[in-house]
């Protein structure tokens, strides 16, 4: 494409009255863009504004450079198809950052226009990449109540389902429920049916839905749109075509038999929560010992709960459940529960269900420790508690005990495996081979092809659930395309459940679309652009295929990596692990952003800082602050990065070679409660980072010249500060040497 | 090295010996929730007491309580927990005056207040004999039958008389004379065995109660009682405790005129005693009774027996109309209250207005009205002593002694009143 330049600044929003303008636009003069290439407008966005940047498009304008506010605002007004456009934010970054009218201000405004310019000069229209043969059938793992509703929530979207089922038939744990909790009113009848049959006879009978019943994945290739699955069932192996994957595969009830202290084992009449149903469904509520009805039964919440010795979580669930099942104990009039709890934890509208409970005679409720069960010596029991309401010990008489255990996602077993398995491969070939000798390999779920693994990835803090980001996207793993629905991803009950599973069929409908345009999905769910690496220069290092947080480039025999691009979610994490510098998008590469850091314009008497910016978290803080007219360094110069994962040790030579001062990094929190959008882009970013220090003892500099800050999007109010103080250090310490070559 | 050998050694030995300790006494109390009680709590009026979760607001604001082991809170619990017995033999319940700040305050509207004044009927059922009088009086298929007693009694006595008509209701003067229906000695006859009846089973009552705290509370007063006792009734004449409520603090003159009324009442009782028995005796004995010994009823207006009379009688009156008046002006935060507790203030009210119309009646010369309403005041007020032990009467014995117990004991010594 021969590229036709516009340059278009914008006055409004107080940009006039900091910049001089005219001398912006003079400044933005260079070999490619001419005088009659730059104009200027009162109020860019306004119709007429837009109407003059699209007159120009008409008359061949293909590449625009606009100078106004920051591209997190206003990109429906600057969005021109088939044109570059490169946003340039001289409104946050300068006009309410800087004093009005000073010099450094004008040179930070010319700066930001220069950097601009040579970033769209470098890059290229992007291309959507569109693979072949994309299959739109949506696979469904686990067929309870969750994979359930993700199927027939994705049937009824009009896509064709398929769903394996390990079980000999559907509904998972809801078949050995005797009553559910009603999921609008919690007055009489407080149980209700469960009505699985009802859902299974739906899914079952389905145009759309395909059930394998008995049945396991044993492989799946390819990546999304292009899954190629492998089901074994009683009926024999069949491989599917997939376009995305929701993995709702559930969760099974914490292995009571570490609960010795609770008596389970040791006396007859301490069941499962899960144990307490079947004995519901049976008919009366009877004492497993000697099948006497039990009048007065004690249900121990936490059994196992929020415990660091056994499952340090809520399961969130167990709490209703206690309250249900004590309805069933109730169903007799003379018969008593009692719930003995930590806390009761009854989220949203379930309180009003624990409160209907409080109302029941024959329900207690009451706070404490519970340390252990023991006989009462004429067949019943003792639960015994501590730190009780009234800070006695206390005993309570109970003919049945119920523990409320919590929920085990069946993500944890392959996962810990797994890492373990890893662990031992990082002691050697010896240890490895003794691991996986010693150690029963557990039932994998999804057996992928992948490079980086079979299965979904463990996560810190994660407990072995399939969850990617705690606050922003519920339903992602960290394998592009599958989607994690109910208990399986986070504990939670049946209602919950269902909810997840309709938002987890819609983001693999999502997923879908996405791959079908060709572009990428969440958080660049917009993106056309794609790696392309120019393999030929490839030394097989593997540090992108170990690196990528996506596992979405596997390697060839020779060790040669091999980008399957429709698992890439385009953070550009292996651009900047590539030592060969050979990974690149049309819009983002090595030399984009090295180029922008050698663009600016270093004097010998004033001080230059580069700060490369997350545009996921750190960027939006620095607009808030601008918001808010804090003031910021002028010598700091920003420069957004789509992930400080995709940072490349080259750039910090870049700058320091032409004479900048100081290098710093903003990124996101990282660590167990990181907010990184691609998992850990900003740890990667750190773990080079503290490599830098050889670079810099080549070029005789001082490590204090460059410094990584974490920063949370909500903390901008500390941000001024922060780059302040690096800016002051940085004086302190004095000019680069390197300015006067 | 050798040293250090022996150190550690000496160590093992401290932790050997931490390690095992003496086995500890199972001081732990048994939980048993007893249905049955927590039914009984809500049949008599704390129906809102399941809904307590436990927060504790109710002792924060209560001013009433000691801050050690306070009141309600440890009631409520209690009651659900189905502990029956420490509950009712608990001194605190009586330490309660019913404010009903807790139950204003209460964030869940379990109103504690209300559920401890069910416990504290359940306490007078429990210790008063015999027992099944006891459960007749607080439960409303026994008030039929409870009235019928007196009914009956009366019915016999005035047919054994021949009086079951108008005309035995006039004197030999053809005035209308209720001793002249129905003579002194047959009221007496009735009315004193009664009240030592009631005298007996209150002092059973009281002296179980007493009992029971010690065992429970585990609490033995120290010394003589004497100083506790002198105390509370100088707190019981003042009405301290009513001043630290804040919701229902106009109890305290409702409650007063109640309270010095019956005093009143009482004094009068004595006072015709002895007009009647004094005068009788001398006239048995063949002396002349001095003048102001005026004999068998009824007396002249202005004597001062009847000033008394009269003024207690109409104290009494306004007294329990403003009771019933304040706890229907303060129900809303407060509670309804149970039937236990307007048992007692509507026969209380019963007992004045049959009585005071008795009085008006008579003065109006209306036999047939005088002849039924003294008939039906003869009912109440039998209702009123005869069941005293039983019915809400019984509170102030029981508080009483519960305060005296507290005093004794030291256990409400932080609070000040």
């Amino acid at each position: 494409m021969e590229k036709k330049y516009g340059v278009y600044i914008c006055k409004g929003c107080g940009i006039g009255d900091s910049i001089d303008i005219e001398k912006l636009a003079k400044s933005a003069k260079s070999g490619t863009i001419k005088e009659e290439d730059i104009k200027t407008h009162d109020i860019l966005c306004s119709p007429e504004g837009l109407q003059m940047i699209k007159g120009d498009i008409k008359k061949g304008v293909n590449t625009l450079i606009i100078a106004a506010c920051s591209p997190r605002v206003k990109y429906d007004e600057f969005d021109f198809p088939g044109c570059i456009v490169e946003r340039v934010n001289i409104r946050e970054f300068v006009a309410w950052t800087q004093p009005p009218k000073t010099d450094d201000t004008q040179a930070l405004a010319e700066d930001y226009l220069t950097i601009g310019a040579v970033k769209a000069q470098k890059s290229d229209l992007p291309a959507p990449n569109i693979l072949e043969n994309l299959s739109n059938n949506i696979l469904v793992i686990g067929g309870g109540i969750s994979g359930m509703t993700a199927a027939l929530e994705s049937a009824k979207a009009g896509y064709k389902v398929v769903l394996v089922e390990k079980e000999a038939q559907l509904g998972g744990f809801a078949n050995k429920l005797y009553k559910k909790i009603p999921t609008r009113d919690y007055k009489e009848p407080v149980i209700v049916d469960t009505e699985i049959d009802k859902v299974i006879k739906e899914v079952e009978s389905h145009p759309n839905i395909k059930v394998y019943k008995s049945a396991k994945v044993e492989k799946t290739e390819g990546q999304p749109g292009l899954f190629d699955v492998t089901i074994a069932s009683s009926d024999g192996v069949v491989t599917e075509k997939i376009g995305a994957i929701v993995l709702a595969t559930g969760w099974i009830p914490y292995d009571a038999t570490k609960l010795g202290h609770l008596g389970y084992g040791k006396y007859k009449d301490v069941v499962t929560n899960i144990e307490f149903e079947q004995i519901a469904k049976s008919g009366a509520i009877t004492r497993p010992s000697d099948g006497k009805e039990a009048k007065k039964v004690a249900f121990i919440q936490c059994a196992g709960s929020r415990d660091p010795n056994h499952l340090p979580y809520c399961s969130s669930m167990c709490c209703a459940t206690s309250l249900k099942q004590a309805r069933y104990v109730r169903q007799k009039s003379d018969a008593i529960a009692m719930i003995l709890y930590k806390d009761m934890r009854t989220p949203g509208r379930l309180e009003a269900f624990y409160k209907e409970a409080q109302n029941d005679p024959g329900v207690m409720l009451t706070k404490g420790e519970v340390t252990g069960v023991t006989d009462a010596g004429n067949g019943n029991l003792y639960v015994m508690m501590e730190n009780s309401l009234l800070g006695e010990k206390v005993k309570v008489e109970a003919d049945l005990v119920v523990l409320a255990t919590g929920m085990v996602p069946t993500t944890r077993a392959p996962q810990e495996y797994l890492d373990g398995l890893t662990e031992a491969g990082t002691k050697g070939d010896e240890a490895k081979k003794a691991y996986l000798d010693s150690t029963p390999k557990p039932e994998f779920i999804l057996n992928l092809t992948y490079r980086q693994g079979p299965e979904i990835p463990s996560l810190p803090g994660a407990y072995g659930f399939a969850d990617s980001n705690f606050i922003c996207f519920q339903y992602e793993t960290r394998r592009t395309g599958i989607y994690a629905a109910g208990p399986v991803r986070q504990p939670m009950n049946m209602t919950d459940a269902q909810e997840d599973a309709a938002g987890a069929a819609f983001k693999a409908i999502q997923c879908i679309d996405h791959v079908s345009k060709g572009v990428a999905v969440h958080p660049r769910a917009w993106d056309l652009t794609f790696p392309d690496p120019q393999l030929i220069r490839c030394t097989a290092c593997k540090r992108c295929t170990e690196e990528c947080p996506f596992g979405a480039i596997d390697e060839d025999a020779k060790g040669i990596p091999f980008y399957k691009v429709n698992r890439c979610r385009r953070c550009g994490t292996c651009m900047g692990a590539c030592p060969e510098r050979i990974v690149s998008f049309k819009d983002y590469s090595i030399d984009i952003i090295g180029s922008a850091i050698k663009s600016i314009e270093v004097e010998e008497e004033e001080f230059r800082i580069v700060c490369l910016v997350c545009e996921n978290d750190a960027y939006p803080a620095l607009d808030t602050l601008a918001i808010q007219r804090k003031q910021i360094d002028p010598s700091v110069r920003f420069i957004p990065l789509r992930c400080l994962g995709g940072m490349h040790l080259v750039w910090i030579a870049d700058a320091f070679s032409k004479g900048i001062d100081g290098f710093l990094l903003l990124g996101c929190k990282f660590g167990e409660n990181y907010q990184c959008h691609f998992v850990k882009g900003s740890e990667l970013a750190n773990t080079r980072f503290s490599k830098v220090g050889e670079t810099l003892n080549k070029l005789q500099l001082e490590a204090d010249r460059v410094k990584m800050i974490q920063v949370a999007i909500d903390e901008y109010h500390k941000l001024p500060d922060m780059i302040n103080e690096f800016a002051e250090k940085v004086k302190e310490i004095g000019h680069n040497p390197f300015k006067e070559f | 090295m050798e040293q250090e050998k022996t150190q550690v050694s000496e160590v093992k030995v401290e932790e050997a010996v931490a390690e095992t300790p003496a086995p500890a006494k199972d001081d732990s109390v048994i939980v048993s929730p007893d249905l049955e009680f927590v039914n009984a709590i809500i049949q008599g009026g704390g129906e809102s007491l399941k809904k307590c979760y436990q927060c504790a607001t109710c002792s924060v604001v209560c001013n009433l309580t000691p801050a050690d082991k306070p009141f309600p809170r440890k009631e409520m619990i209690n009651a659900q927990w189905g502990l029956k017995d420490k509950l009712i033999a608990n001194p605190d319940i009586w330490l309660c005056h019913q404010c009903s700040d807790c139950t204003a305050y209460c964030p869940r509207g379990a109103k504690p207040g209300e559920v401890l004044n069910v416990v504290r009927k359940m306490s007078i059922e429990n210790y008063s004999v015999p027992k099944a009088l006891g459960k007749l009086v607080g439960s409303p298929g026994g008030l039929i039958p409870l009235l019928a007693v007196p009914a009956v009694i009366f019915l016999i006595i005035l047919a054994a008389l021949g009086h079951l008509n108008i005309e035995s209701i006039y004197n030999e003067a053809g005035k209308i004379a209720y001793s002249a229906l129905l003579p002194s000695y047959f009221i007496d006859g009735v009315f004193v065995p009664i009240f030592l009846f009631a005298v007996v089973s209150l002092f059973v009552g009281i002296t179980r109660y007493w009992k029971a705290m010690v065992q429970y509370t585990g609490l033995k007063p120290q010394g003589s009682i004497w100083p506790a006792i002198s105390e509370t009734i100088g707190e019981i004449l003042t009405h301290k405790r009513f001043e630290k409520c804040n919701v229902t603090i106009d109890r305290k003159l409702a409650h007063m005129l109640v309270f010095f009324s019956f005093i009143g009442l009482a004094i009068t009782t004595a006072w015709a005693v002895f007009y009647l028995y004094g005068y009788e005796i001398l006239h048995a004995m063949g002396k002349t009774p001095p003048s102001f010994l005026l004999g068998p009823s009824p007396y002249p207006l202005t004597d001062p027996l009847k000033w008394l009379a009269n003024i207690s009688a109409l104290a009494l009156l306004i007294g329990i109309v403003m009771v019933i008046n304040n706890r229907k002006k303060n129900e809303a935060k407060a509670g309804k209250g149970g039937y236990y507790d307007w048992l007692f203030i509507y026969i209380v009210f019963a007992v004045m207005a049959t009585g005071i119309l008795s009085e008006l009646f008579r003065l109006a010369n209306i036999a047939i009205l005088s002849y039924l309403v003294y008939f039906a005041h003869l009912m109440v007020v039998f209702f009123l002593f005869a069941y005293a032990p039983f019915s809400k009467m019984a509170h102030m014995l029981y508080r009483a002694t519960a305060m005296v117990f507290a005093k004794a004991t030291a256990r409400d010594a932080g609070v000040k009143y």
